[in-house]
């Protein structure tokens, strides 16, 4: 881990400087496929960028909403933020832990226990045995799913799966908390409660991105806002005015 | 780490220099928590659906120790230094081999298999072989205690110079990590690498000296067994295990030197090809 914080002033907990991201679009990966790439000098297969020179950044506490239709960048965004995937070019700075509230329960593994599938993932996020121990209960609790603690996930319905993965996250701990579209799963009472664990967060200062194409939750639940349309930024500012662009960009591409 | 603001470039960087290496490991350090979870995950998911459970581990060995037993010994007859009953210098090579073979194998899925993690939490991904290496540790104990148990069948005690095997199966595992480590990486570009891993692994199992002794083989092809570090392996746990020798030094230190490279070496191909694996799967 290298330490580069004269690059990142301490206001700042995210930074993206001219990010651009591509990705190559094969069919099939096959060491034919490979051969023909180094011997024929093929093409292996088409550049899509996902991202294209992007920058902007997300100061200590901001609760930022990205915006943008589908295949805008929104989640290659939020992965790169995560640090599951690396810039084609650019620069990506993070400041502190951050929690992927993304696809809850991704780590779960079936044939486990709620307890030991908890313990699992709170160790993915980074979480040490300590803090697990300590987190453990208030879990459990949050989760609503004590008397079915014991019981194999594979038992689970996908309420209580995601329930179970979005109780971990937030007893994370995390400085940075990404948010991609979950808060729509779940019946009406969890959903509730989830954005008012996430209220809970804001004033405590942990910096939030939410990814979303509603515009409502974007303007109701975030201070800024970003603003992608494939790969490009169109917008970053205020969360009121970026939305309203948006809209207004939508009515005359998509006349109602 | 809570409380503790650590600032980190991208913690995926594609250029990975060799001075990185030491970063990178003690990060992985530092992660042992997640380790042992993970080596724990995969010990519980593997038997739990099964009514046996954990019995399976001891059938796979046993199974393949009986037939072998019984084609080399009492069909072809391969004749053992010392008139060594054939089962005890059978099963000394093959338990590890058992090992090793089931973890590269299991390492080399390993990272393919987790695909849904993967493209969604960062973790130091070698954690992902690392585990699966170690999960099949328990499958060496397991073969040791059948093993035990056939040598209280011919009336043997253990040799005091097998207190050198631990030392010589940490070796023998850093090795197989450095070989897992790369193929764990290319798995996720070329799904052949995991056909391929079948093929070589078939092969190298019978260009071991773990059915036949080391002494029979002719000397123009010598070479061959001198240029497989399994060979070695298998040598050195033979030697402690059942005839009471000490390793030779130099043998263990070329071992050791082997291991320790192709550690160095599959690790830094395994994190310099790590920022790829996400937009790989």
């Amino acid at each position: 881990m290298q330490t580069v914080s004269d690059r990142l002033p301490a206001e700042r907990q995210i930074e993206f400087t001219n990010v651009t991201k591509s990705f190559m679009i094969r069919e099939g990966r096959t060491l034919r496929e490979f051969a023909n790439a180094i011997f024929k000098r093929e093409p292996w297969g088409d550049e899509f960028r996902a991202l294209d020179d992007v920058s902007f950044s997300v100061g200590h506490g901001e609760t930022v909403g990205i915006i943008g239709r589908n295949g805008s960048g929104k989640s290659t965004a939020l992965k790169l933020i995560a640090g599951v995937t690396a810039p084609s070019s650019g620069e990506v700075y993070v400041r502190g832990r951050v929690s992927p509230l993304i696809e809850l329960g991704a780590g779960f593994h079936p044939d486990l226990t709620g307890r030991e599938n908890v313990h699992l993932n709170a160790s993915i996020l980074g979480m040490t045995d300590r803090e697990i121990k300590e987190q453990f209960d208030a879990i459990v609790e949050f989760s609503e799913l004590a008397e079915f603690i014991d019981t194999p996930v594979k038992r689970y319905s996908s309420g209580m799966y995601v329930r179970l993965g979005f109780a971990v996250a937030v007893h994370s701990n995390p400085e940075i908390l990404l948010v991609d579209e979950v808060l729509s799963v779940g019946d009406a009472f969890f959903q509730e409660k989830s954005l008012a664990k996430m209220h809970e967060f804001q004033e405590h200062g942990t910096t939030i991105v939410v990814v979303s194409h509603s515009p409502d939750l974007i303007n109701t639940f975030c201070e800024q806002a970003v603003w992608l349309d494939h790969g490009h930024l169109m917008a970053e500012g205020p969360a009121r005015d970026v939305v309203a662009r948006y809209l207004e960009s939508a009515h005359y591409t998509v006349p109602a | 780490m809570a409380g503790v603001q650590t600032v980190r470039k991208q913690p995926l960087t594609s250029s990975v220099g060799p001075l990185d290496l030491f970063t990178h490991l003690v990060e992985f350090w530092r992660r042992r928590d997640l380790l042992w979870h993970m080596t724990i995950r995969h010990l519980r998911g593997q038997y739990k659906q099964s009514v046996l459970g954990y019995a399976w581990a001891f059938v796979n060995p046993l199974s393949q120790m009986i037939i072998l037993s019984f084609v080399f010994s009492t069909i072809v007859r391969v004749s053992t230094a010392e008139n060594e009953p054939y089962p005890l210098f059978l099963f000394v090579g093959l338990v590890p081999w058992i090992f090793f073979s089931g973890a590269v194998s299991a390492g080399t899925d390993s990272v393919t298999n987790a695909a849904s993690l993967v493209t969604k939490v960062y973790f130091p991904r070698e954690v992902l072989p690392t585990a699966a290496v170690l999960t099949k540790i328990i499958d060496l104990i397991f073969g040791m205690v059948i093993f035990a148990m056939i040598m209280a069948y011919y009336g043997r005690v253990p040799e005091t110079t097998a207190l050198w095997f631990p030392v010589l199966f940490s070796i023998h595992m850093l090795f197989t990590l450095g070989l897992t480590y790369p193929l764990a990486a290319l798995n996720l570009y070329f799904h052949d690498v995991r056909f391929l891993v079948g093929v070589v692994l078939t092969l190298w199992f019978y260009l071991t000296p773990i059915l036949y002794p080391h002494d029979i083989i002719p000397e123009k092809y010598e070479i061959i067994f001198d240029l497989n570090p399994n060979a070695l392996f298998v040598d050195a746990y033979r030697r402690v295990i059942l005839y009471g020798q000490d390793p030779e030094l130099g043998r263990v230190l070329l071992g050791l030197g082997i291991a320790v490279i192709a550690f160095l070496v599959g690790y830094y191909i395994f994190k310099k090809m790590e920022s790829g694996f996400a937009d790989s799967i």
